[in-house]
């Protein structure tokens, strides 16, 4: 499907999602199939519930002393002979990955997965330079070639079906005539991708988390193309939002045990790669050069903001396979970068509550989000804060407020609420077919167009309770 | 190239002029500003550290010995479950013959190795008696047109040997950290990886991988030692079309385990 | 989580009944039920004057002043009840949960958390209150039970429904496919993003068809209201009825 247009409502986004029946079917089939792999990990773990309370309150006392981790983790990187860069900005961060580009005078880049580097646009940016950049991990490499955006956290070509990956590859690869076989098509991925990562200058990776006290920065990937990235180019850049900084190697330990498990419901990924600094001197292979570039992006005001928690994400996509609206509606109807639960409170910090006074009530607020969360997140309080910070600053449109303050009004004059059941009853009538009401104008319209209602009762309850043996 | 563009897309053109750029001391100082916000807010505590690692892990690896059977049993039970094929050998002398097995079975006739030294069993002879070519990686580093050489070589090999450091029991993880005469691709570009262990790089849980990734970092890195550590659990695979697993993406295909019983030679 | 904790059993003799706006207005039957079934098990029920609604569709919008004032007038109603039964998990879970929260501070504070200590959602109510789980049933089976998000995650109950509907006696009980899965009701999400909405309850109606029940029993109004409304407007055979529907 064609992905959104900037400027178009979440709801008109969200019904051209519905109707695309490849997607729906997509969807369903994968997150069900996620959901089902987490869970039988977690029933066959019995340490699973207590090491989500450690990981949950590792990532919250790390934030308590994240400068002093963040200095560890620095001077950790130096020692080792890498080099750490502070970007503030999206753009910022853009510069300094350019500059190395340009400075170490890279043509192609190879990416592993990143969603960091998603939400910097760091691709346009690099072409704009004439460097190519290249995704590597196979769903990246998808929709790198369709020109699309990421439907999903960590499976990001899950709105695509095997036949529409067959006939892209046919015609972007120029090898016509590609069966619908997944086998097939992956390894045609490999063939094509192998060639890229033997000869670009410049590896550019993500990280999952970067321990303070060794200056490790770790990846998490089950392609092999996280190992590639960071040991085959000559210099290798990882982009790292500044919450991902974890204390020790014993830390490190928790989260692994639970990141996997929650992702995909495997043990581990296949690869977890421990990169610590350039090529050490007596080492055959590996980068000259590493970079870590740190990234702030709205993270650091999140620190004693109303978001905070959603510092503690690691990423997993395990609350997108969960939600009821993420289900139905998928990735790319969200409009940014970041889908599903989590990603409305990313974009939220990201932009600002503004941008998502639409996303903020995309949710149903039902809080499987949270059982599913490795950290435990509670997104529907946020999402709460969100609805009220939009309400505040009158980001929401007049008419609602209007209307909200007028029902809260006649909640605390129970007159007044008597009196609306009275009219309610009267205004009813011609509406009322068969003890049910089939169709409301306006804004009442928007539930009877699928459902019916049941009428104000001819006594409520209040009316009739003396009547009650 | 075109895109529907997203909200969030801002222009992202040639820039327009070099940024000011953050410094550390004007990072740390807004995150020390946002953090007095909330001082004493929010008391949690991190995972607690060993306080001797390396004694720590001296004194797990004298429990686990007495153990190795069934944290071995456990392994190849979880090595198995993620499509490891699992082999195992009385003496590091039948290293060669197994590994010939396997070369047989799927046609496989150049390997690149680790030296006999760090495999700390010798296999070229043998394997070369057998019409198998075997690549020993050295273990000083050569100038740029032969590590090019090495590069293809390793890019062109049907398998790669190695050993390996850890072997995880709980997960069926292989751990191999990068060194001298230990390049990282060896493990990665071959179809096919095989590695040579025995008992001593049994580790029962992932929370034991914790205490020996401490003990490994307390004090000095040995000369040694490379910039990557790597955690293999099963081949490469994806199952980013349509959810259907499908293996060797990258990375290997296949991955094997040949446990040596009697142990193999001298630690390097 | 205190707030949320079940009150301690004690048998209370006498329970003050929050209807809530839902079952006051569009589900009086239920109230109905309720009384008469709680009258039977030898418990006297009053109804403090003057009920509207616990705010929760305020507060779930953010509308958050407006939600304390109404928490504030809920909270004066019934802050000398012995125990508070709400027949919604939802608005249980918006008095236990959130009514101390909005009131710290406030001269209604102690009333606030004295009133979430002492409310109970009504199958918790009978299961873990009154310790009675054996009921009789004249409903045509199967039925299939429906966790509400509000009572399963926010309250932690999906055993005592379950309790009930085990031992009913008259009638079968068989699971449903994805019970803990979301209506799509909501609340103003419903209206917010109608075709969102129906599109999940299309998913839940499925579930339910598959299931072989020929009645989905749930303990929320809102639950109830949204899936009610989709099986009517599909003209099914299948019905939704609150829990105290079922109990004879």
């Amino acid at each position: 499907m064609t992905e959104p247009i900037v400027g178009t409502p979440l709801r008109q986004r969200a019904a051209q999602a519905l109707g695309d029946r490849f997607l729906h079917e997509a969807l369903d089939i994968a997150t069900t199939k996620f959901i089902t792999l987490r869970r039988e990990a977690f029933d066959d773990f019995p340490e699973g519930e207590r090491l989500r309370d450690r990981a949950r309150a590792i990532k919250e006392a790390t934030l308590q002393r994240l400068d002093e981790h963040l200095e560890t983790l620095v001077a950790n990187v130096e020692r080792l002979g890498g080099h750490v860069h502070f970007a503030t900005t999206a753009e910022e961060a853009r510069e300094v990955v350019l500059d190395i580009a340009r400075r170490t005078g890279a043509r192609m880049a190879v990416k592993s997965k990143s969603m960091a580097t998603e939400e910097i646009h760091l691709n346009d940016a690099l072409e704009a330079i004439g460097v190519t950049p290249v995704e590597t991990d196979l769903g990246e490499y998808i929709i790198q070639l369709a020109h699309e955006r990421p439907s999903h956290i960590i499976a990001p070509a899950i709105h695509k079906t095997k036949g529409q990956v067959a006939e892209l590859f046919s015609r972007e690869l120029k090898r016509p005539g590609l069966p619908a076989d997944p086998e097939v098509l992956t390894k045609i991925a490999r063939e094509e991708l192998r060639e890229k990562f033997l000869t670009a200058d410049l590896g550019i990776t993500g990280a999952n988390f970067a321990v303070a006290e060794t200056g490790t920065v770790v990846l998490v990937t089950n392609e092999g193309n996280g190992r590639m990235a960071t040991s085959l180019p000559r210099v290798h850049v990882a982009v790292m939002g500044v919450e991902k900084v974890i204390p020790s190697m014993t830390d490190l330990a928790v989260f692994l045990a639970i990141l996997a498990k929650s992702a995909t419901g495997q043990k581990l990924s296949v690869y977890t790669t421990l990169v610590q600094g350039p090529r050490r001197p007596g080492e055959l292979e590996g980068p000259e050069e590493f970079h870590l570039v740190l990234l702030d992006n709205g993270r650091i005001a999140q620190i004693a903001g109303t978001l905070r928690e959603s510092l503690y994400c690691l990423r997993c996509g395990a609350c997108l396979n969960v939600c009821p609206v993420y289900r139905q509606i998928g990735g790319h109807a969200y409009g940014y970068t970041y889908p599903g639960p989590i990603g409305i409170l990313l974009t939220a910090m990201l932009n600002g509550p503004g941008s998502v006074k639409e996303l903020a009530h995309a949710s149903s607020l039902c809080g499987a989000c949270v059982d599913a969360c490795p950290v435990r997140i509670d997104i529907p309080r946020m999402l709460i804060e969100l609805r009220r910070q939009v309400d505040e600053e009158h980001i929401a449109p007049w008419t609602e407020r209007v209307v909200f303050k007028t029902f809260a009004r006649v909640l605390v004059h129970p007159a007044l609420y008597r009196l609306g059941a009275r009219i309610g009853r009267v205004l009813q009538r011609p509406f009322i077919r068969e003890g049910r009401i089939r169709a409301l104008p306006s804004f009442f319209g928007q539930w009877t167009k699928t459902r019916d209602l049941p009428p104000v009762a001819a006594r409520t309850f209040q009316e009739r309770w003396r009547d009650i043996p | 190239m075109t895109f529907h563009r997203l909200a969030s897309d801002a222009p992202a053109g040639p820039a327009l002029g070099p940024t000011a750029r953050t410094t550390k001391a004007e990072f740390l100082a807004r995150i020390r500003g946002e953090m007095a916000k909330t001082r004493g807010l929010f008391p949690a505590s991190t995972a607690e550290r060993p306080a001797e690692p390396r004694q720590r892990l001296e004194l797990l690896r004298r429990e686990l010995s007495e153990r190795w059977p069934q944290t071995l049993a456990r392994f190849r039970a979880e090595f198995e479950r993620v499509a490891g094929v699992f082999h195992r050998v009385p003496t590091a002398a039948d290293v060669p013959a197994a590994l010939e097995r396997i070369c047989r079975e799927r046609d496989a006739r150049r390997l690149v190795a680790w030296p006999a030294e760090d495999l700390r069993v010798a296999i070229a002879p043998a394997l070369g008696a057998a019409g198998i070519t075997v690549e020993s990686m050295p273990r000083a580093v050569p100038p740029e047109a032969e590590r090019r050489r090495l590069r293809a070589l390793i890019a062109e090999a049907d398998l790669g040997v190695t050993g390996a450091d850890l072997a995880i029991a709980e997960t069926g993880t292989l751990v191999l950290v990068s060194a001298v005469g230990r390049p990282r691709s060896t493990s990665l570009l071959p179809p096919c990886h095989v590695a040579v262990f025995d008992r001593t790089a049994l580790v029962e849980s992932l929370e034991q991988l914790g205490l020996v990734l401490e003990a490994w970092h307390d004090g000095p890195a040995p000369p040694e030692r490379g910039a990557v550590i790597n955690f293999i659990t099963g081949p490469s695979r994806t199952a980013d079309i349509e959810l259907t697993l499908t293996r060797g993406v990258h990375g290997p295909k296949e991955i094997h385990a040949i446990f040596v019983d009697g142990g193999l030679g001298l630690h390097g | 989580m205190s707030e949320t904790a079940v009150p301690r059993a004690g048998a209370p003799r006498r329970v003050a009944l929050m209807i809530t706006c839902l079952a006051d207005m569009f589900y009086p039957e239920v109230g109905e039920r309720i009384v008469r079934l709680l009258r039977r098990l030898g418990v006297e029920v009053t109804l403090p004057a003057g009920q509207t609604c616990c705010g929760l569709p305020l507060f779930n919008s953010g509308y958050h002043d407006e939600a304390t004032a109404v928490a504030r007038r809920t909270v004066q109603i019934f802050r000398d009840a012995e125990a508070v039964v709400v027949p919604s998990g939802s608005c249980a879970w918006m008095v236990k949960h959130e009514y101390p929260g909005l009131l710290r501070g406030t001269v209604e504070a102690s009333d606030a958390e004295r009133v979430a200590g002492r409310t109970w959602e009504f199958a918790q109510f009978l299961v873990r209150g009154l310790g009675r789980t054996a009921f009789e049933s004249d409903v045509d089976g199967p039925l299939a039970y429906h966790d509400s998000c509000h009572l399963l995650r926010g309250l932690h109950e999906g055993e005592s429904p379950r309790v009930l509907l085990r031992d009913l006696k008259g009638t079968s009980v068989v699971p449903l496919p994805g019970s803990d899965e979301c209506c799509g009701f909501g609340g103003s999400f419903s209206v917010r993003l109608p075709e969102v909405s129906t599109s999940i309850l299309e998913r839940k109606l499925a579930n339910l068809e598959a299931s072989g029940a020929r009645c989905l029993v749930a303990c929320d109004a809102g639950c109830l209201m949204q899936i009610r409304g989709g099986l009517l407007r599909r003209g099914s055979a299948l019905r939704a009825l609150h829990l105290a529907e079922v109990l004879k």
